[in-house]
């Protein structure tokens, strides 16, 4: 078979597959009893062997496969995570890492066989077939106790009103099997709740739940001892069902019968009686904990039961999902069926470019109609409605080319646990806003500057145990990485706990390097000092390591960021830690801006960093430091003068008033002072190229409805 | 210089022809190699652009596409161009340096020239003009300067 046609789609399933295992090993190395993380894992092995055997990848195969067979052991309870077991794991995922990059490269695997690999992987399962004896030994036949207790169990406390009744006829009707249970939750457990959800969950992947006591809002707020009863339908054998709850961690036993219609109570009132019903369950809970206390033993391995098909376990799921929300991170792991289509990003910007064209065909006509001076009202609503679905089309689009920076940042606490290792300090990373979303290109692109700000922190940022043990500092080190979206910018900051930049230190190697002189580092100011990191060649650190400390590190992000057309700044306390922002914009190409005009010069201000515009008397300027300011609302607003920096000549005489832009960059104001107001337009940004990329207070250009160049003015770089 | 083969001008096969455009800057004849010519356009408004080189006159909207625009009279150290009705702008594409314009008094024609009747022309320091041409070539309208495309539009600007 000529597999070369997949071969695309393999390599993005494979690399999905291995940031999912990367991140779900992790969390098993947090939480090694999680059987959903376990599931998960097992499942992406699988599929991940699946893929490498259709596509004749062998070694690869052979790799996933004795990866499995871990996994799968593990899942059966045969064998416990350890953290050596995590380590070869890891190493097992850099193995197929290496593999994938081959493929891409050659489409062929390569030749490494990464024996001590699988041999280390055997082991760890025959290690774990010894402490299988022990399991299986103490398990006693628990056929018999099977159907014993069932008169006893919480279950049959259950009374049932008439609308249950009926829906549970018909499913004996129809041939389906009604099985009542009662799930026992181990003492220790702290979040019942979340544990009875994912009994729910389980349960409803063959099964659907038509009664629950105590009711399911009283067990999603916990009010439950430790027992907890259910009447399902189910087309499974009521094992299947058994087992697959009591595949869920701190539970203690399940039991169950199936029921016969005579077994069915009537409720005397109606099913609103929970309160009353729990008293009872919790009763007979004694009984129903002895009886079948055999079954405890480890079920046969378990068939993965998600491949069940559930037959009508939709509107009990969608309740139960309401039901607890402390389970949520657990559910997130679960893979959902999406509706989705891969996207060549070529196609997507083919798309792009054709909704710009679109836009300023649009605003041509727009241009056109104005001119022409009698357009009927007509044409003036068509055009507005043509305004609009441009527009939302352009959001679409947009909307189309967005993705979550989560695929970039999933990688780092990998990264930063390497790190760890290797740098012998102790860290943790922390992330939030991972959801955020920037374009796809920009999100390809950030990975490699987040990376180095990272190995920064880790490396320079954060001093070791001893000393953070010594400056009064939790000896575990802090890494903070923060999204967020801020008007019409996304920033993403680095952040640690350690020492802080030592500006000093900074300035001495700058003397040293020959960056400045000695007299210019004397009148530098602590911020100008800082920014000399950016500057190529310059590494602090005293000892050159494979982390960090080529001095190629800072200037390549500030590069890498700049061509983003973001910027990338730092703050930092001596002592207490620094902090990395990079503020990014949101799209690179189409945005909202107000055209003002400066002399007989048209230039467009970005809307997203206009806060207000305002009139302003001659006689409201006021020096400040021979700068001029405005104040503003009891704010102190310097003013930038367009005609003065842009080198034209204004229209404006002394004593007219002022048109004031304030814009705001971070928590910075300025006021541009300007000739006069255009309007507000939909542009398109173009690149000046490099020929004129020295100027930079233009981010850009555009191209106007009547084919005029207008410049695009970089408020960020003015203030 | 990485991008030495771009020009090829002394490889030119004996025997062979090359095409030119010969554009005038004041009373001159300079020729440009047909190969890097995209486009000839009439002149429009030029948008400047603050805080760049002199011989950088701005940006043009060419369908759709920001292309920037030089002066080759500034670069070359002539009088600063007068727009005329004659004024033209040539679109040039450049393997390594990619699109831009430049502003030039008149087009007057193509020529076909005979590899042959190229001739190189003789390095003189003292001449700064000499620095921006490739060689000068015979035809029948008289002398033409052909112009070192490399030179005259700067790596790095």
């Amino acid at each position: 078979m000529d597999v070369s046609q997949y071969l695309e789609i393999f390599l993005d399933e494979t690399n999905e597959h291995l940031q999912n295992l990367n991140t779900q090993i992790l969390s098993l190395e947090q939480d090694p009893e999680n059987n959903d993380t376990i599931n998960e894992i097992f499942r992406a092995a699988h599929s991940l062997k699946g893929m490498a055997g259709t596509m004749g990848y062998k070694r690869m195969q052979t790799l996933t496969h004795d990866m499995e067979n871990v996994f799968s052991e593990v899942r059966n309870g045969n064998i416990k995570v350890t953290a050596d077991m995590i380590d070869v794991l890891f190493q097992c995922l850099d193995a197929l890492e290496e593999y994938n990059t081959n493929i891409r490269e050659s489409s062929d695997e390569g030749t490494n066989d990464n024996g001590a690999l699988i041999k280390r992987l055997n082991d760890i399962m025959s290690g774990g077939a010894g402490a299988e004896s022990a399991p299986a030994a103490a398990a006693p036949a628990p056929a018999a106790a099977e159907e014993a207790p069932a008169a006893d169990n919480g279950f049959s406390g259950i009374k049932l009103g008439e609308a249950q009744r009926s829906v549970l006829g018909e499913a004996i009707k129809m041939g389906k099997n009604v099985y009542g249970l009662t799930v026992k939750v181990q003492e220790s457990c702290i979040l019942k709740a979340a544990r009875a959800f994912l009994v729910f969950k389980a349960i409803e992947e063959t099964s659907e739940i038509i009664v629950s006591d105590p009711s399911s809002q009283d067990i999603e707020d916990e009010k439950f001892e430790q027992h907890f009863s259910l009447i399902i339908v189910s087309e499974t054998e009521l094992e299947t069902v058994l087992n697959a709850a009591r595949g869920v961690s701190e539970i203690e036993e399940v039991t169950g019968s199936a029921l016969k219609p005579e077994d069915m109570k009537v409720s005397e009132e109606d099913s609103g009686a929970a309160e009353v019903q729990s008293a009872p369950a919790a009763q007979e809970a004694p009984a129903a904990q002895e009886a079948p206390a055999v079954q405890a033993a480890p079920a046969a391995p378990a068939e993965p039961t998600v491949q069940d098909t559930p037959a009508a376990a939709v509107p009990a799921a969608q309740k139960a999902a309401a039901a607890a929300p402390a389970a949520k991170k657990q559910t997130a792991s679960k893979p959902v069926v999406n509706r989705t289509v891969r996207v060549d990003i070529e196609k997507l910007d083919t798309l792009m470019n054709l909704v710009s064209e679109l836009i300023i065909a649009k605003n041509s006509l727009v241009s056109a109609s104005a001119m022409s001076g009698n357009s009927s009202q007509a044409v003036n609503e068509q055009i507005e409605y043509l305004e609009s679905v441009t527009t939302s089309l352009h959001e679409s689009v947009m909307k189309v080319r967005m993705v979550p920076i989560e695929s970039t940042v999933n990688k780092f606490p990998r990264m930063v646990r390497d790190l760890q290792k290797k740098l012998g300090k102790k860290m943790e990373l922390y992330m939030s806003g991972e959801e955020t979303e920037l374009d796809r290109t920009v999100v390809d692109q950030i990975g490699d500057p987040l990376m180095h700000l990272l190995r920064n922190s880790a490396d320079h940022g954060l001093e070791s145990a001893a000393v953070r043990k010594e400056r009064g500092k939790p000896e575990v080190g802090s890494i903070f990485l923060d999204a967020y979206q801020d008007g019409n910018n996304v920033v993403i900051e680095v952040r640690d706990d350690g020492n802080g930049i030592d500006t000093n230190a900074v300035k001495n190697k700058a003397i040293e390097r020959g960056v400045i002189t000695p007299e210019q580092g004397e009148a530098m100011s602590e911020k100008e000092i800082i920014d000399l990191l950016f500057n190529a060649g310059f590494s602090t650190a005293k000892v050159v390591s494979d982390v960090s400390g080529r001095g190629v590190g800072l200037d390549v992000v500030k590069s890498m960021i700049e061509s983003l057309s973001g910027e990338v700044e730092v703050k930092s306390k001596l002592g207490e830690g620094s902090t990395w922002t990079i503020r990014l914009p949101l799209t690179l190409a189409i945005i909202q801006a107000l055209m003002v005009e400066i002399g007989d010069e048209k230039y467009a201000i970005a809307l997203g960093s206009i806060q207000t515009i305002e009139d302003i008397l001659p006689s409201e300027v006021k020096l400040v430091q021979a700068k001029e300011v405005i104040t503003l609302r009891d704010q102190v607003i310097p003013l930038i003068r367009l005609n003065e920096v842009l080198e034209v000549p204004s229209k404006k005489g002394p004593e007219d008033n002022l048109v004031v832009v304030v814009v705001k960059k971070g928590d910075k104001l300025a006021g541009l002072v300007v000739d006069e107001l255009i309007g507000q337009l939909e542009i398109v940004i173009k690149s000046l190229g490099k020929y004129i990329n020295k100027c930079k207070i233009i981010s850009g250009a555009t191209v106007l409805g009547d084919g005029e160049v207008a410049l695009i003015l970089d408020a960020n770089t003015l203030i | 210089m990485a991008d030495n083969n771009e020009y090829l001008d002394e490889l030119r096969p004996i025997g062979e022809t090359t095409q030119f455009i010969v554009i005038k800057l004041g009373d001159e004849q300079y020729g440009i190699d047909i190969k890097y010519i995209d486009n000839i356009v009439r002149m429009q408004h030029i948008t400047r652009v603050p805080k760049v080189d002199e011989y950088l006159k701005g940006v043009i909207n060419l369908r759709g596409e920001v292309i920037p625009v030089m002066s080759i009279r500034i670069q070359m150290g002539l009088e600063p161009d007068v727009e005329t009705k004659a004024s033209r702008i040539i679109i040039l594409k450049l393997e390594q340096r990619g699109t831009l314009g430049i502003m030039v008094d008149e087009v007057k024609e193509v020529v076909t020239l005979e590899n042959d009747r190229i001739d190189k022309i003789a390095y003189d320091a003292k001449d700064e003009r000499a620095s921006f041409l490739c060689g000068v070539g015979k035809s029948d309208g008289g002398l033409i300067s052909l112009l070192d495309l490399n030179a005259v539009v700067p790596e790095n600007l």
